[in-house]
Order: structure tokens, then C-alpha cells, then sequence
């Protein structure tokens, strides 16, 4: 191990006894396992013999054997082990693991079976009727002690206290905690330990990942187990690791050559997890967290991961204040996540400890008070700006090389990012400048300016001189309190929040198609039952990771995959089929599946003829696009869309995922009705096992919506222009009801824009400056408002243009709930307080609506999700006592009611319970390349960072694994350009240009970009296309024709 | 199956040409024909790797991993298994001698060092300063009646007395 990294090793924290997994209920009865896929999975898994009804799974045929003395009944084909967790007889294993593939090597759970001739091992035998099993027998007993003897002649048992007693914290490698796994076992069977000098072999060695920022191996203490093998490859689906050297000198090794990049590890830490030993452990910011405070947290707090939409469970670790670290669920509990996490969600919690957070309100120099009231008496021309550089300068600054990627090297070698006035890491902090044109205020005062400067520009302009952009990261309560604030105080629709930026496409497509905004099915159907899973635009193992593992389990068990994507991520590489588009011309793929599927007949003309409309004009659409014409279109081969198409037809059960590489375009809503065109055709909705699920990007983005934080709806997707819908709320609201619009309200594409008529706005935790399209314009435009209040956790790109700025608190700081892709709705608990003088933010929006005339009378987040439950319909039967645990998938019409894992089962939610199919036809792109700009430029997600930067580039593991911006260049497009990897290039638009690093990728095609959109310091839509979807409003961020130029 | 795929993909391995060119890729196809998974290709496709290479290097595997879509991790178990996949760079003449005891009886260690004087390798195991030679000792090469037997490269001779070491040393030099 490396003498100077600072680290710290954790006890695993798998829970003591022998059942987690059955609960009281089950050990009576066995029969029924209470809705948990958890469990049905594991059973499933096992190949049990499962039946389902809506509720309940139920197992087939049941055996009844004795365990010590006590009778129990398990399903047919359990193991002796399962059936000693059922009686909570705790049987030590070490090897054995829930979910992981069962391989019987450790041989600590063998125990003895009334008539057999030797031990058998409990975790691998099967139970059978009338078998009298002892688990604690002297020869199983003697088994144990001999076993754990073997493995401690290779384990550093002099860091052991002789006694038995705790390690002192401190001593190598053992930062207190408690004894782990191994070692509780070791005093539980009173294992004599030996000097390590009486040792007959050395202790084990093994790749140890040095200069890794985030896992790391010490090999000494390493049992063999595989559990971390196991849970690479069977798990998450990757497998960095393997056993090597079998023999005595067997080790666990990182990929070929100990560099886990080489191996395609994401991590996601399943193996810390797993590890009973801490032999893998987590690195963590060691300035931050002291080790002292890591290893006896205060409390665990269960929560909600803040990024995105899968919506993991993970338990935030407290001491003194502060998240000092995550783990995740137990394996055999229901969370959405079955207990993992991504890399975000585990490594990713540092940065509600940033030094950059804002702990007291700020106001920009030349706002004062006289007489009662503020005014800005400061220089007018330098009227929000600062001495900062602007994020159009920032494009043209020189970046600096990646630093080259070589975890797994000693620490000695590694290259560094060279400091200097270009150094990115500290660009990612604050700016020192940036701080420049705010003084420090009171919350009396910046309450007050802020709800004097809006009630004045609604007094002199009107009330649609306002708007409000919501927050798709913050909590429903704290969305619905904003929104209510604005609609029924100030009297705008002017409400709306980034949705507009990612599947606003999607839901205008599917409410024209179905009336509906969300997911049909859940995550969980996609992994256990989907015969046929198509994934058309979207990296869900960089951008959803969790979800991503579980499609990639799905693929294992033999569900046929296939890809529609214009790069060839990792599921498209994985795919039985990956149609590989040129950009943009999705509706021609989807219209030639569709048509192929008609001509050879093998559309669903039942659910056709019963459940939707307008199947006739689709034909005629679809029918001009022949497999030929799509190739020529789309650049697939028509035999891959042939057998794609037939492959989705056939299913049976096929299940649907889109995300943004449909919806982000100037025909965003056609490709998704082009889409639900081919799910309605086949009838593959509304059954278990095929499911449509526009894979939601932010942890919130669902919820926020759903209690109305966009412009045309009240929460539950009420119009705004219906007067009846307006009439329930007024009264809610006891406001009168003419002070409510009746008028749409301006989405975040048409408030940023050229004749706009905002003047002052309230943005709450967004960063429009990073995440518009066409950002220089968006700079020029929030610099020539009138007032803009910002509430975040940081001083963003956004915030710095300010005049005033509310510090918030982080999602550990909050109480409320969040609802993920599936709609499910889940609890996020507060962990710590807000750090200086930041707030709750619902408390500020709660005394802001206060001050703006409008009573919110809440005292806290329950309250709120009263009144929510009160307004929306298919969240009536909604309380926090019943969120706890999984929470519940919506619609929850009553309080009896357990929510829906899946939907339209037999109607959809129009007024004949038909969909409506729409004809559509294919647009290129709007903007083409040409001579000039000859490459089309994509923009998405990295795995290790987050939309605009704001969280992930202050979270000190995550960063480190992508520093600087780069941008993917196809190898051959490298070649002629005589451009090398890391090499500096010059990215120009017809808008704008950036300098950036290449990184050559094959995962791009000839002529195509690939730019993240996290980086300020090269922002990608300084570049991007601000052309608009006709109906959604949502922008060309996908397609944009460029120009690269070697700036060496 | 490289998340970020880039030009650093074997970066750090000093550069050998490929195994699975097209030649060798035809080779494999052919070999990966002859089972029912692709995975069962994998010691003939490290066969290939250690003939073109002579040993197996990271890079190599990284190279069959990739062709025989398994993870370089489980391919490095592999190799590392085998006693006959060499992980390092070996001679250009590489000499398996018996000492089991049939052999040893008979005086193996005689014959081991007389590879050693005539080779120039320090020690068994050691490649001789010429790189010409790498002598090992192994178990039991199933020829007792004909002690020592010895395996070089691929030709297996049989009755080696320390007397004709030199004779056969300077045949294949």
C-alpha cells in the first residue's frame, strides 16, 4: 500500500444476524412473500417456482424439515440455509452472499444432516422434506474452527488484539469500528490466534489500485471469498475482477494488468461493499473526513441519492454535522436500487461540504435602504457583472491536457493537470472574484428586497413580467410551495423548470398519444420479466447507472437486447442488435420498423381495434418508408431494422426505455410519437414485462412536474386554462379566483429569449447559464433583467448575475420527497443541518410567499403533502407513514390503495380509454453539416460528472476521474485532422466557439462529436442550436453542425 | 469492453504487434468454429498470443479478452493458472527438464547444470545474457524409463547425460 495516502478501512457493515430477509410474518407463513421483489428475486433467481398475482407471489409447493429442533416450511428447492434464515438460526458463512451465485468454497456453513455420512454445506445443499438438520454439532463446530484457523495462517493477526478486544483506531488498517466480518467469526468459534512470525506463509498479496481516488485493495486481509468477483460480474455486470495465481499464491486481481480503466470498471463500489473484511475499502477525502469521525458515525440516515432519476436508496452516514459517508441498503431489502449504487451516488456525497457553500444570504454592492425602501444605487453599467471572466470568454480560454488516466500505476508516475492561472481544478471551486460584487447580508434583508423588487415589477409590469424557474433537484413540497406562490401571489403561469430542457418532447407526445406523463411500467419488470428490451437514445449505464446494471442482468438471463444509438456506448456494444443511426433521423428508423412489422403482419390488430385510433393514417405515413429508403436515411443496414423490427413485434413481452437522444431535438415530439407509434402498434404497454419508460434524467424531474412546476399545468397535470380546475384551486389557495391566470404560462425556452417580456426572475437551484442552449445569448439576456433573486448552494454561473442570493440547503439537509422514473414516490430525510446561515429551503419559500401576500401556512414538509395530496388526484391517498420503506408508486387514488407498479392495463387514461396513434413524418435535422461545419455535434452525460457541474465538480473522487473537458473524436476523423489524444482543439459553431482537448474515441462514428455539457470552462452549448421543438419547446441540443480545427 | 475506450486503451505495455491481425484473425475465427462458445477458444487463442509474442503479455490478453469478449481479468486468471503460459519474455530456446525423482535418482541436477554452463543462464528460470535460452525444471515429463528427459521447445529428447548437453545445446543454437 502507499505510504502517503491517507485512507481509511471500513468494518463491513453487513448486518449481524441470519435474518434481514425474513421478516416475522414469513416465518410463520412461507407462503406468501409480502410484494417484495427483493425477495421473489431471490427466489426467482434460485429457480423457484413462482407464481404472481397483482399483490402477492406465491411459491408452489412447500417442504417441511427441522433446523435444531424447530420445524419449518420452505418452498421446494430452498436451501438448508434459506431455511435456517427463516427460523433466524444464524448459520456463519463467509462466502455465501444474498443474490450472488452460490459457490460453496469457504465451507464455514457445513452442518450436519441426520443420516448423512459427512457435514454438508448449508448455503449449497438443497432442503428436504423431513431432513433434521443441526447447525452447531461439535464436527460442525470443530468444521469451523479448522477452517478459520487455515485462513488466519495467511491473515495479519498481530493488527488482532490477542484478547479479542476492539483494535485500537489507528493501528494499520484497522480504524476501530469494531471487528469485521472474518473477525467476528474468529471470536464467535474462539479461533486461537498465532504471532504472525509463527505464520507458514506470507501474507497475501494482490492488485491494490494505488493513486485510485476512490477504492482501494489491501490484499493482506483478503480471505478469498470471491464475494467481490461475484458481485462485479453478476451484479453489475462488469467483471474487473478475477481470481489469479490459483494456487497457494491465488489473489485477486484488477483486469490484466491492474488497471481497472483497462478493465472497464465503473466505480460503483458493489465490491466494498461486498468485501467482509475491508480488503477493498473507500479512499475518502481525508481533510474532510477524519477517519475518526468515518468509523463511528452518529447515526444513519435512510434517504433518496440526489442524482439521477433511478432514485436509489442509500443511508448518509453523520457525524458532527456532516455526511461522512454512504452506503447503501441491504441487498435483501425493497429499495428501487436492490441496494446498489453508482459511483455518483456512493462517492458523490462530499459536496454539500465544499468550502464554496453559501452560508449567508448575499446582496450585490449598491442595493440600499432608504427610507423604507431598497433601491440600486450603484453603477449602473456595471449592473450585474463582474470582474469574472464571462462563460463566452471562458470558451476561448486554453485548456490544459487531460492528465492521463493510469489508476493502477504508483503514485510517482502519475502525471499531474500543471497548475497555473489555466488550473481547472481551481476553476471548478469558486472564483475568489466572483464573490466581488455581493456583500454578506442579513435574511431580514434579503427577504425584503426580494419580495419588494417582485411585487414591484408586477405592480408596474404585470404580472407576466415575472417568472419563476423551479427546481426538477429539489423536493415536490419545496416545487409546489414556489409554484403556488407564483401562480396564486403574483399571478403568473411564468412557472416552469428544466423538464422543458429534457422530456418535454416526450410528455407533449405522450399526452397527444395516451394523456399521460410519466412511465408505464417500473424498472423492475424491465429487469425480471421483459423478453425484448429496446433502448433508443439513451446511455443508461453512464447516465442511469443502477438501472443500467439491472438491463444488463436482464440481457443475462436472456432478454434479446436492442440498441438504437448513433454511439456505440457500452449497452450498444452489449445489444443482440444495435441499429447505429446517423444523428437525428429517428422518425425514418421507427417508421420503417413499423411499416416492416405491418407487411409482414405481425402488429397486434386486437389491441389495435380496441384500444387506439388512428392506426389507418399511420399506415399511409409509415407506409413510403420502405427498409431501403430508412437505410439510406438512417445509415442502418435494412436487415438490422428488419430483424430489430421483428424481434420487438414478436416479444412476447417487449419493453420500451427512451431518453434524451429522442427528445432533444427540433423534432423531439415527432420521434416520440413516431415511437409510441411502433409500442401502440404491437401492444407492448399496459402488461407485465412490457413497459414504456422515458428514462427521467434529474432525481426530481417526475415529481416536480407532477405537483405543476411547468407552465400549462396545475399539479397532476391540470390545465391551467380550465376554469373548473382553477376554481378547486383558488379555493385551496383561499385566494379569489380571478387572481389565478387562465393563460399558459411561458416555458424556459421562450422566458430566456429575444423579446421576452420577463423582467425579474426567482430561479431556484438551476444554473440556466450552463444549461441553455445558445449560453452567450442567455448571458446577455439574464444580464439585462431588471431583479433576479437565485436560490442555490453555491455562487453558479447563474447566481454570480444576481442581485440577490438565498443560500439553500443540500439534499441531506431536507425533509420531503422525490419521485423517480418508475413514479415512485420515496421519502428524503434530513441528515444534517444547513451549514452557517443557509435555510431549509422550503422555509425560505414558505416566508417569501409569506411576504409576497400570500399565507403558506406550513409548518413542515407533512403539511405541504397535505395540501399536494389534497389537490391531486392520483396522490390522495398519499402520507409520509406511508412512504416509508419502498414508498409508493402513484397513482394512489385513496388510502387503501398501494399504488401501481404498471398502468393501462385495460384503458388509457382518455375519455374513451383508447390511445390515439399520430402520423409522422421525417425532418432532418435543423441544422445540417455542410463544407464549412462539417461535423454534427452531440452533447450528453459523462458518468462520473453531473449536468452543469455545480455538485460533481465538488465532490473530490468524482472529479478526479474527469478533470478537464474533452471532447470524443472518432480515431480516423483524428488521423486527418493529425490531432492526438489530449491534444488541444478548436470547436467552432455557427454560433460560437470553444477550445477543448480531444479524446479519441471509437465510440463515436466518422464525422460525429461527442461533447459533455458539464464544464464551464467549455461550455457545450455556447455551440449548441437553439432551434425549438414546434410543440414542446424543447431545443436542437443533440444536432449541431461544427467545425474542428487543430489549435496546437 | 472499454468504458472510455481511447488511444491509452494498452497504454503503458511497451508496444508488440498484434496477435489477432488479419491473418491471425482468420486463425482464430477457424479455432472459434471448432467449439460451441467462443469462450472455449481461449487456450488455443493464448496458444496464438505466446507463438507470435513469445510469452503472454497484459497486451496480449488484453488482446484475446477483447476477441473472445471475456474481461481481461478472467483471461489473466487463465493464464496464470497454467504453468505453460509464460507471463514473462522467455529464451528463443525454452528448456523443460525433469528432476522428479525417478530422474533425480538418476542424476538430473547433473544435467540441469550442464544446460546452465553451456546455455550462460545464471539460474534455473533466468534467461541466459543472449536471450537465447531459458532453462526450467518441471514435474515429471512421463519418460522415467528414459531419465533425464527433456522437453526443448517443442522437440521432446529422451536419455540426456550431462556429457551430451553441449552437443545438444549447440545443435539448436
Amino acid at each position: 500500500m502507499v505510504a502517503s495516502a491517507v485512507e481509511l478501512r471500513l468494518r463491513n457493515s453487513r448486518r449481524d444476524t441470519a435474518n434481514q430477509f425474513v421478516s416475522a410474518e414469513a416465518v410463520t407463513s412461507w407462503r406468501r412473500i409480502y410484494n417484495s421483489r427483493a425477495k421473489a428475486q431471490y427466489f426467482l433467481a434460485r429457480g423457484f417456482a413462482l407464481d404472481r398475482d397483482s399483490t402477492y407471489y406465491f411459491f408452489l409447493t412447500m417442504i417441511t424439515l427441522s433446523i435444531d429442533g424447530r420445524a419449518v416450511t420452505v418452498p421446494n428447492g430452498a436451501t438448508i440455509l434459506d431455511a435456517a434464515r427463516g427460523l433466524a438460526i444464524d448459520v456463519p458463512t463467509l462466502c455465501w452472499y444474498p443474490r450472488l451465485p452460490v459457490v460453496g468454497s469457504c465451507r464455514l456453513c457445513l452442518v450436519s444432516v441426520a443420516g448423512a455420512p459427512k457435514l454438508m454445506a448449508a448455503c449449497a445443499a438443497q432442503a428436504e422434506e423431513g431432513m433434521a438438520v443441526e447447525t452447531e454439532t461439535p464436527a460442525a463446530v470443530a468444521n469451523r474452527r479448522s477452517v478459520l484457523g487455515l485462513l488466519l495462517e495467511r491473515y495479519p493477526t498481530d493488527r488482532l488484539a490477542p484478547d479479542g478486544q476492539d483494535v485500537a483506531v489507528g493501528a494499520a488498517g484497522f480504524d476501530g469500528g469494531g471487528p469485521n466480518e472474518f473477525e467476528r467469526l474468529l471470536r464467535r468459534y474462539a479461533v486461537p490466534l498465532r504471532p504472525e512470525r509463527h505464520h507458514e506463509l506470507a501474507l497475501r498479496t494482490g492488485d491494490e489500485r494505488p493513486g485510485d481516488p476512490m477504492i482501494r485493495h489491501d490484499m493482506s486481509t483478503c480471505i478469498l471469498c470471491t464475494r467481490c468477483v461475484r458481485a462485479c460480474a453478476d451484479l453489475q455486470v462488469v467483471g474487473v475482477l478475477d481470481v489469479a495465481q490459483r494456487g497457494e499464491r491465488a489473489e485477486i486481481v484488477v483486469g490484466g494488468d491492474g488497471d481497472p480503466d483497462h478493465a472497464a470498471c465503473t466505480w460503483c463500489g458493489e465490491c466494498v461493499r461486498v468485501c467482509p473484511t475491508g480488503a477493498i475499502h473507500e479512499v475518502l477525502p481525508p481533510r474532510r473526513f477524519p477517519k475518526e469521525r468515518v468509523a463511528a458515525p452518529e447515526r444513519a440516515v435512510r434517504s433518496v441519492c440526489p442524482y439521477c432519476g433511478v432514485g436509489c436508496q442509500v443511508d448518509l452516514h453523520v457525524r458532527e454535522n456532516a455526511v461522512v459517508r454512504v452506503t447503501s441498503p441491504w441487498i435483501e431489502e425493497d429499495t428501487p436500487n436492490s441496494g446498489s449504487t453508482c459511483v455518483k451516488g456512493r462517492f458523490g456525497y462530499d459536496f454539500p461540504q465544499h468550502r464554496d457553500r453559501l452560508r449567508a444570504p448575499l446582496i450585490r454592492r449598491g442595493w440600499v435602504k432608504r427610507r423604507d425602501r431598497w433601491r440600486y444605487e450603484g453603477p449602473a453599467a456595471e449592473r450585474r457583472r463582474g470582474p469574472w471572466l464571462s462563460i463566452d470568454d471562458e470558451g476561448e480560454r486554453p485548456k490544459p491536457r487531460p492528465p492521463e488516466r493510469a489508476v493502477g500505476k504508483p503514485l510517482a508516475s502519475l502525471s499531474h493537470i500543471p497548475r497555473g492561472p489555466d488550473d481547472v481544478r481551481d476553476r471548478v471551486a469558486t472564483p475568489a472574484s466572483w464573490y466581488e460584487p455581493f456583500r454578506e447580508a442579513t435574511w431580514d434583508e434579503a427577504m425584503e428586497l426580494v419580495s419588494q423588487e417582485l411585487s414591484r415589477i408586477r405592480r408596474e409590469r404585470g404580472p407576466d413580467a415575472l417568472a419563476v424557474f423551479c427546481s426538477a433537484k429539489c423536493t415536490n413540497e419545496e416545487n409546489y410551495v414556489l409554484q403556488r406562490m407564483f401562480r396564486a401571489g403574483f399571478n403568473t403561469n411564468n412557472v416552469d423548470h428544466c423538464t422543458r430542457l429534457c422530456h418535454s418532447s416526450s410528455v407533449a407526445a405522450m399526452q397527444r398519444a395516451l394523456n399521460t406523463s410519466a412511465a408505464s411500467g417500473s424498472m423492475r419488470e424491465v429487469e425480471e420479466v421483459s423478453d425484448v428490451i429496446f433502448v433508443a437514445g439513451a446511455n443508461v449505464t453512464e447516465a442511469h447507472p443502477v438501472f443500467g446494471a439491472a438491463v444488463k442482468r436482464a440481457q443475462r438471463r436472456g432478454a434479446k437486447l436492442i440498441v438504437a444509438d448513433t454511439r456505440r456506448i457500452e449497452l450498444a456494444q452489449r445489444a443482440d442488435i444495435h441499429l447505429h443511426l446517423l444523428p437525428g433521423t429517428d422518425v425514418a428508423l421507427f417508421n420503417a420498423m413499423l411499416w416492416h412489422i405491418i407487411t409482414r403482419d405481425l402488429h397486434d390488430r386486437a389491441f389495435i381495434a380496441g384500444r387506439t385510433h388512428g392506426f389507418d393514417a399511420v399506415r399511409a405515413a409509415v407506409e413510403p418508408y420502405t427498409l431501403q429508403r430508412a437505410q439510406t436515411i438512417t445509415g442502418v443496414p435494412a436487415a438490422d431494422i428488419a430483424q430489430a423490427a421483428e424481434l420487438f413485434a414478436r416479444g412476447p413481452r417487449s419493453s420500451t426505455l427512451w431518453a434524451m437522444g429522442l427528445t432533444q431535438h427540433a423534432a423531439g415530439t415527432d420521434i416520440v410519437a413516431s415511437l409510441l407509434n411502433l409500442i401502440l402498434a404491437t401492444g407492448m404497454i399496459g402488461r407485465w414485462g412490457a413497459a414504456m419508460i422515458p428514462i427521467r434524467g434529474q432525481n426530481n424531474v417526475q415529481g416536480a412536474s407532477d405537483v405543476g412546476a411547468i407552465p400549462m399545468f396545475y399539479t397532476d397535470y391540470q390545465s391551467v386554462a380550465d376554469p373548473a380546475v382553477r376554481r378547486r384551486f383558488a379555493t385551496a389557495w383561499r385566494v379569489p379566483e380571478e387572481s389565478l391566470s387562465l393563460t399558459p404560462g411561458l416555458r424556459v425556452t421562450e422566458v430566456v429569449a429575444e423579446g421576452s417580456p420577463v423582467r425579474g426572475m426567482y430561479i431556484f437551484g438551476e444554473n440556466p447559464i450552463i444549461s441553455d442552449p445558445d449560453v452567450a445569448h442567455a448571458e446577455h439576456w439574464f444580464q439585462a433583467l431588471e431583479f433576479l433573486a437565485v436560490q442555490d448552494l453555491f455562487l453558479t454561473e447563474t447566481a454570480r448575475l444576481a442581485d440577490v442570493v438565498l443560500p439553500g440547503a443540500s439534499y441531506a439537509e431536507k425533509d420531503g420527497t422525490f419521485v423517480n422514473t418508475e413514479r415512485r414516490i420515496q421519502r428524503v430525510r434530513k441528515a444534517c443541518e444547513p451549514p452557517g446561515e443557509a435555510r431549509g429551503d422550503l422555509e425560505i419559500l414558505i416566508e417569501l410567499s409569506n411576504r409576497a401576500g400570500l399565507p403558506a401556512p406550513f409548518a413542515d414538509p407533512r403539511e405541504v403533502m397535505e395540501e399536494i395530496a389534497a389537490v391531486t388526484p392520483s396522490w390522495a391517498g398519499v402520507t409520509y407513514e406511508r412512504l416509508d420503506m419502498a414508498g409508493l408508486q402513484y397513482p394512489v387514488p385513496d388510502r387503501e390503495s398501494g399504488g401501481a407498479a404498471f398502468l393501462f392495463a385495460d384503458r388509457f387514461p382518455t375519455g374513451d380509454g383508447r390511445g390515439t396513434m399520430v402520423p409522422v413524418e421525417y425532418l432532418p435535422p435543423s441544422e445540417l453539416p455542410n463544407d464549412q461545419y462539417p461535423f454534427m455535434m452531440n452533447t450528453g452525460r459523462q458518468l462520473y460528472h453531473w449536468h452543469t457541474g455545480t455538485m460533481t465538480r465538488r465532490a473530490k473522487g468524482l472529479d478526479a476521474r474527469e478533470p478537464v473537458p474533452t471532447v470524443e473524436l472518432n480515431p480516423a476523423d483524428a488521423a486527418e485532422l493529425g490531432v492526438f489524444d489530449g491534444d488541444p482543439v478548436r470547436l467552432v459553431s455557427r454560433r460560437n466557439a470553444i477550445l477543448i482537448a480531444a479524446r479519441i474515441s471509437d465510440r463515436v462514428q466518422r464525422r460525429q462529436l461527442f461533447l459533455p455539457f458539464h464544464f464551464r470552462e467549455a461550455a457545450a452549448n455556447l455551440l449548441t442550436n437553439p432551434a425549438l421543438d414546434p410543440y414542446a419547446k424543447i431545443p436542437e441540443f443533440k444536432c449541431c453542425a461544427v467545425r474542428v480545427e487543430g489549435a496546437a | 469492453m472499454s468504458q472510455t475506450t481511447g488511444a491509452g486503451a494498452v497504454a503503458g505495455a511497451e508496444s508488440l504487434p498484434p496477435v489477432f491481425d488479419e491473418a491471425g484473425r482468420r486463425e482464430l475465427d477457424a479455432v472459434v468454429a471448432r467449439y460451441p462458445t467462443k469462450a472455449a477458444a481461449l487456450l488455443p487463442a493464448l496458444w496464438m498470443v505466446q507463438r507470435k509474442h513469445g510469452w503472454v503479455s497484459p497486451q496480449g490478453m488484453a488482446e484475446v479478452a477483447e476477441a473472445l469478449a471475456l474481461t481481461p481479468a478472467y483471461v489473466k486468471g487463465v493464464v496464470t493458472f497454467y504453468s505453460m503460459y509464460h507471463q514473462h519474455p522467455v529464451g528463443t530456446h525454452f528448456v523443460q527438464l525433469c528432476t522428479t525423482t525417478p530422474c533425480n535418482v538418476c542424476g538430473a541436477e547433473k544435467v540441469a547444470e550442464a544446460f546452465l554452463r553451456a546455455t550462460g543462464a545464471k539460474r534455473l528460470g533466468e534467461t541466459s545474457p543472449d536471450g537465447a535460452w531459458t532453462v526450467v525444471e518441471v514435474e515429471c515429463l512421463g519418460a522415467c524409463g528414459f531419465a533425464t528427459p527433456v522437453l526443448l521447445d517443442d522437440d521432446f529428447i529422451e536419455s540426456v547425460t550431462p556429457e551430451s548437453v553441449p552437443a545438444i545445446v549447440a545443435r539448436y543454437r
